[in-house]
């Protein structure tokens, strides 16, 4: 009995390896994904700022009003200040799970935590 | 049993099938977008096998909250609240007009005026957008609440009628929520069964979240950043009003955005309410008629709205669940 290797012509190796190629291929691009949380800012439409939510980091975001400033730190992400009129960017404390969201409304500017589901999280959403 | 090459080859191209069934077959997609619209932050959450339905879905969800923004903001000049405002009998008003209207007036009447569509001219007096917000003289408050309360708003078909002409229409308590309803009849139309769409807070939860039942979280009213109960629900409204979001403080007094009509001034009786209905609409005019009302009249109202549930936050932090409440209340 002849072994598999022994029957395959040069042809055949080249589907197998061809294939097993883009197997590894599309294995290390999912294993290369982001895996961490980050937090994703935009003003206006256009996205202004991304960090690690575990890296602590400041800073100033500019909008139409001025500058917010966003600190990442380990309570999580939070404005310390804004030129809106209301504060309410700042009264809204910080976010820090996976799909909540921190807005400074007058200033354009949005906070966006983007990361895999955290199954700690308490909640889905938020009533406020 | 002998190798051969086209058995060989089936066996690797089986394989790799299976793995990519095993990825993708049955696999929820997810689409979650949000965007600051109506003074707020919307976000839309939709959940279904077709990527494309999906985003197809909440492109038009967006869409439709935005034309119903111009129509029903009193920060647009051409509104139809804006054109009433300004006029001195009122006038014909959009379909989508006048049902908010109609709705608001019903709970106005069953709140007993608690809930008021009259306000624009109280709230623009006390300048809580501004930056510096200060207590209005009662001398100005009064003026303001002359010709104003629900008694002064009447619908006729698509005519609605002002008793006043300095009366200013204000659907701050009720348009969001109905906006988002309209969004949420998008989705439907789309035919997305599982998603939320979720205004600053105001909330429906269409069908339920992919792996589990929807946990809302409801905010603490004194505890920033902390909950104050968890409720779990599917095909309901969830909406919160409270006095800690837009507020300023004078001479140790807390001066809030709702106000109580026979006053004129910020209503004293509670921190919160939370409120659980059928639709965000009603939810958002009763979580206002509940704060302006306090818990034990706030609690009575609500009774009046079966499958409706609530759960209000006195001045003292006492807590005062409806009966349904239990119903929903999950994980602390």
């Amino acid at each position: 009995m002849k072994k598999p290797w022994q029957v395959m012509t040069k042809g055949d190796w080249l589907i197998v390896l061809t294939l097993l190629g883009v197997s590894i291929a599309g294995i290390a691009w999912l294993a290369a994904a982001p895996k961490g949380t980050r937090v994703v800012v935009t003003s206006g439409d256009q996205t202004c700022f991304i960090a690690e939510l575990d890296q602590s980091h400041s800073v100033d975001l500019d909008g139409p009003l001025g500058k917010t400033h966003l600190v990442i730190d380990a309570t999580g992400a939070h404005v310390t200040s804004s030129p809106c009129p209301r504060k309410i960017c700042i009264s809204m404390g910080p976010v820090k799970h996976s799909g909540d969201l921190l807005a400074c409304v007058p200033n354009r500017i949005m906070v966006r935590i983007e990361g895999p589901a955290d199954e700690n999280a308490p909640y889905d959403l938020l009533s406020r | 049993m002998s190798w051969n090459r086209p058995l060989i080859i089936g066996i690797i191209l089986l394989l790799l099938a299976l793995g990519w069934l095993r990825t993708n077959s049955g696999d929820t997609e997810l689409v979650r977008r949000s965007r600051l619209m109506m003074g707020t932050i919307v976000e839309i959450v939709a959940s279904g096998r077709d990527t494309g339905q999906l985003e197809a879905a909440v492109d038009d969800a967006f869409a439709e909250i935005a034309r119903l923004d111009r129509l029903l903001s009193r920060h647009y000049q051409d509104s139809d609240i804006t054109r009433l405002s300004q006029s001195s009998k009122g006038g014909e008003v959009a379909p989508e007009t006048a049902e908010v209207v109609a709705l608001g007036l019903d709970v106005a009447r069953r709140s007993n005026g608690a809930f008021d569509m009259t306000l624009g001219r109280l709230k623009i007096l006390w300048g809580l957008d501004q930056e510096n917000p200060v207590v209005p003289t009662q001398a100005a408050i009064a003026e303001a609440l002359e010709g104003i309360g629900f008694h002064a708003l009447s619908l006729e078909g698509l005519n609605l009628i002002k008793r006043s002409p300095q009366l200013m229409v204000d659907l701050g308590g009720i348009a969001k929520g109905y906006i988002v309803d309209q969004a949420v009849m998008v989705l439907k139309k789309h035919g997305v069964t599982s998603g939320a769409v979720n205004a600053g807070g105001d909330m429906y939860l269409l069908g339920q979240h992919p792996e589990h039942p929807w946990r809302i979280g409801i905010q603490h009213p004194r505890e920033q950043g902390g909950i104050l109960a968890t409720v779990q629900v599917r095909d309901k409204a969830v909406v919160t009003s409270g006095d800690y979001e837009r507020f300023f403080e004078q001479d140790g007094h807390r001066y809030h955005h709702i106000f109580d009509p026979e006053t004129g001034s910020p209503a004293r009786g509670c921190q919160s309410a939370t409120v659980i209905t059928d639709s965000v609409a009603l939810g958002d005019a009763l979580a206002t008629a509940l704060f302006v009302l306090g818990p034990q009249k706030g609690l009575e109202l609500l009774a009046e709205y079966p499958g409706s549930a609530g759960l209000i936050v006195a001045a003292d932090g006492t807590l005062h669940p409806s009966q349904g409440w239990a119903n929903y209340q999950g994980a602390p």
